[in-house]
């Protein structure tokens, strides 16, 4: 994962000591996965095997931040905040990958959990498998590092069949408060049928920040392409003017571009 | 314990008057019901309600008996005993447990669901159908009264070209549409629906007590322990259920059976366990086809 | 060729009925009792297995009071007990299976229920065994697989070792009133929670891992991680890994080769538009 240049560049790299024992039982041959059966065995069709479930948590406190009820901006704070705290969490697991000699993680998947006892408080978490080429090739992205994907074990194999490999997920967030209006705009379009100007020129922008960071962290991995992007909103507990738009896809490049995948039946389900 | 034609209720009989027929079944299930040559002939439904309570026929009891005395238990049903191991302690010290079965709650269940069974049983045949399939049960407890509804509803159904049902008895099934069409294509006639039910009666003593109210006493600070008493009649409970229900199937098969197991905790560490098994009895009607290892698959879309 | 079908499904059908008229001949053999659906059985049954009965495992171990209250670090006695519980059911199980003569039990079907003094685990599953027979195995396998799953794994060269299990439970740390104040417009980690809970969660695959290597498993798929605070006490939270431990049993692993299928039944969808909004 790439570390945009206005982050602070001193990311604690701890592990907790239960994982550095964990990982150490993985390497002597065990392997666990959170793939179910069918993607453990697509991933083995792909050629890689798994080595073990990873993952990285942060606990992050997430600051006030004022704003103009009127005016529509950028949370600036915020966005570092929801940023940053995923960044650590992915970097955990990422280090977890590294320490297995993975080549990748596939299946990763970023969740915020709210405790009650920790108010303006969430934590933040990424799992994934990761997996190594059973072949000896490194797989490992332009940065040196194993890739992550949000791929399924279903989507890695098929996306491996088509000559590109991924090289990383990427994102961009953006948080965003919409102006409230005032009173005399409110009543003056009561009833009508009219654009709301605030609220198209906002949601606008906010989409397009988030969308525009994920593919500057594409590029810095020198990716041809993202796939299976996601727009995700989320009030998550500021209220209903604040708004996180995260985008967010996997990064890939392409190999031999040469689809081996082979030619698809034709069917017609009669299901419901 | 069935009710002649006579007696069902008078809409049924007006209703099954009219001719055209209603079913229960979807319009997928309806369509795999006519390529099996199965016709519904009608929507039909058994109902009972049933209280059972502390003077059934067979509780202790009706007999006189007092739970903690040793030995009351009815004629052939579990029950195992349990001493206190300390020496008189205290009035309140309970220096007896049991585990007992509740013959009369089984009875009293297999009545209930009995006798609603074979009311739906009665509006089929006075269709003059060979079998009901899609078969829903629903046990019900009314709020607080040891009393329960059962409710069976399904769709009466005849064979093209098939024989009057064996005994007058119609056969039954929880299955319908392509699930039915796969029974019957791997070589499994339905016979009949399922269902039995066995009921444990935990009478905590003192480990037990402790051990289920967090008691830290005689030593046992910060231990945990496996709490015997409470898993002997859970295990109990559910090898009673499967017994009963081995008994109806007199050597076929139950498919897709379901378990259901639902306890109530009551105060001091005792506790009543109800466990319930239902499933589809089948027997095998010509030898077994194996199918050849399925192609496994991935969708591109 | 439809038509073909649907005349034999209906012979079938009255075949079935026919068989009904007349008495079985009586019958000594103990009734297959079986959870698993049509299809997995056919499934199974095409790997040359079948099922044998639906067997149960029970235990519930108790928690000695004031084990909830809040402290620091991890809550041993609720871990222990957890995993009292599911080893004390999972015992209980295999001796349901072997009493039937099956090889393993699929299709577990998990329950456990934490509660304030006590906790539960109740396993249901269906035991299988090969067709044509074979020695009994020592240990039975049980596993959260589906019979499904089993004959696909089965069918790569893998069979099921066992189920995996890791629990760990711990309190959340506290935050002094300074320190909160302090934090309060900061964007900053929650130093002190995050180990705690990295941990604690740590803690639990670790435990499912070595459980795994007790059995001599060479991976743990489907593991899925629960987490979550105690209905009861809000500030304990327990974190439950859980699996299926496989072993490699040919020698090397048979890749299935899969058909790629393109269905065409979306007629009226032209954009699958829904992806974009993570839904």
């Amino acid at each position: 994962m790439t570390q945009p240049a206005d982050l602070p560049k001193d990311l604690p790299k701890d592990l907790p000591k239960d994982a550095t024992h964990r990982l150490e039982e993985l390497e002597h041959g065990l392997f666990t996965s959170d793939l179910s059966v069918n993607e453990f065995l697509l991933v083995k069709e792909a050629g890689f095997h798994p080595l073990g479930f990873v993952m990285g948590s942060s606990i992050y406190h997430i600051g006030l931040q004022t704003r103009k009820w009127g005016e529509s901006q950028e949370l600036t704070k915020l966005t570092e905040a929801m940023y940053t705290a995923r960044e650590l969490a992915m970097n955990r697991m990422e280090e977890e990958a590294e320490e297995l000699g993975a080549d990748g993680v596939v299946g990763v998947r970023l969740d915020v959990n709210y405790y009650e006892w920790g108010s303006d408080s969430a934590e933040f978490i990424a799992f994934g498998t990761a997996v190594k080429a059973e072949d000896g090739t490194s797989y490992k992205n332009a940065l040196g590092k194993p890739f992550t994907s949000d791929l399924s074990g279903q989507d890695f194999w098929t996306l491996m069949q088509t000559g590109h490999v991924p090289q990383g997920l990427v994102m961009g967030t953006c948080v965003y408060h919409i102006a409230h209006r005032k009173l005399t705009q409110a009543l003056g379009s009561m009833g009508q049928n009219v654009e709301l100007p605030n609220f198209t020129q906002a949601l606008y922008e906010a989409r397009e920040l988030a969308m525009t960071r994920m593919q500057d962290e594409a590029g810095q991995l020198n990716a041809s392409g993202i796939v299976g992007v996601r727009l995700e909103e989320k009030s998550h507990q500021w209220g209903s003017h604040t708004i996180e738009f995260l985008s967010i896809g996997t990064a890939v490049t392409k190999t031999t571009g040469e689809v081996t995948l082979p030619k698809p039946l034709t069917i017609i389900s009669l299901d419901n | 314990m069935s009710q002649s034609s006579a007696e069902l209720p008078e809409a049924a009989v007006r209703r099954f008057r009219s001719g055209a027929f209603s079913s229960g079944l979807t319009v997928p299930d309806f369509a795999a019901c006519l390529q099996l040559g199965l016709e519904p002939v009608g929507l039909v439904q058994g109902f009972c309600v049933m209280q059972w309570g502390w003077y059934g026929a067979g509780s202790s009891f009706m007999r006189g008996s007092n739970p903690y005395t040793m030995g009351a238990q009815s004629e052939g049903a579990y029950s195992e005993s349990y001493r206190c191991p300390h020496g008189y302690v205290s009035a309140e010290h309970r220096m007896w447990g049991q585990n007992l079965e509740q013959p009369w709650v089984e009875a009293a269940w297999s009545a209930g669901y009995g006798a609603a069974y074979a009311r739906m049983l009665d509006e089929a045949t006075a269709l003059g159908a060979h079998g009901v399939i899609g078969v829903v049960d629903r046990v019900t407890p009314v709020a607080d009264s040891q009393t329960s509804e059962f409710h069976f509803l399904g769709t009466a159904v005849t064979v093209e070209d098939g024989p009057p049902p064996a005994g007058g008895v119609p056969w039954t099934t929880y299955l319908a549409g392509q699930r039915l069409t796969k029974s019957i294509e791997a070589g499994f006639m339905p016979v009949a629906v399922v269902a039995s039910m066995a009921s444990v009666r935990v009478w905590a003593y003192c480990i037990t007590e402790y051990q289920m109210e967090g008691g830290r006493g005689w030593g046992n600070t910060n231990q945990t322990g496996e709490v015997e008493q409470v898993i002997r009649a859970h295990m109990a409970v559910r090898q009673l259920a499967r017994k009963h229900v081995r008994q109806k199937l007199v050597g076929d098969a139950l498919h897709g059976v379901q378990i259901d197991v639902e306890k109530r905790e009551l105060a001091q560490g005792d506790e009543v366990i109800d466990c319930t098994i239902r499933g589809n009895r089948v027997r095998r009607f010509k030898d077994f086809d194996v199918v050849p290892s399925p192609r496994p698959t991935v969708r591109l879309s | 060729m439809s038509e073909d079908v649907a005349l034999d499904v209906k012979a079938e059908m009255l075949r079935g009925a026919q068989s009904l008229a007349t008495a079985p001949p009586p019958n000594t053999n103990r009734g297959v009792t079986s959870d698993l659906s049509i299809d997995e059985a056919l499934l199974l049954h095409s790997a040359g297995w079948e099922p044998v009965d639906l067997v149960c495992g029970v235990s519930v171990a108790s928690v000695p009071f004031g084990v909830w209250n809040w402290g620091q670090g991890e809550i041993g006695v609720a871990s222990a007990a957890h995993n009292a519980a599911v080893q004390g059911a999972a015992e209980r199980l295999k001796e349901e299976c072997a009493k039937v003569r099956g090889h393993g039990v699929v299709g577990v079907r998990i329950g456990v229920e934490v509660r304030n003094h006590h906790i539960d685990v109740d396993l249901v599953g269906t035991a299988v065994r090969p067709v044509d027979g074979g020695s009994t195995p020592a240990v039975p396998f049980v596993s959260d697989l589906s019979a499904r799953d089993f004959t696909l794994l089965k069918g790569a060269g893998w069979m099921p070792a066992g189920l995996a299990f890791g629990a760990s439970f711990v309190y959340a740390p506290r935050r002094s009133a300074g320190a909160a104040l302090q934090q309060k417009t900061q964007n900053i980690e929650l130093t002190n929670f995050t180990q705690a809970m990295y941990a604690a969660r740590e803690s639990a695959m670790e435990r499912m891992q070595r459980s795994a290597l007790e059995v001599g498993g060479h991976g743990v798929v489907g593991v899925k991680v629960t987490e979550g605070p105690m209905s009861f006490a809000r500030h304990a939270v327990g974190f439950t890994a859980w699996g299926t431990t496989v072993k490699l049993v040919a020698d090397v692993h048979k890749n299935i080769e899969p058909q790629v299928i393109l269905p065409l039944d979306d007629a009226v969808v032209m954009f699958a538009a829904q992806n974009l909004r993570g839904k």
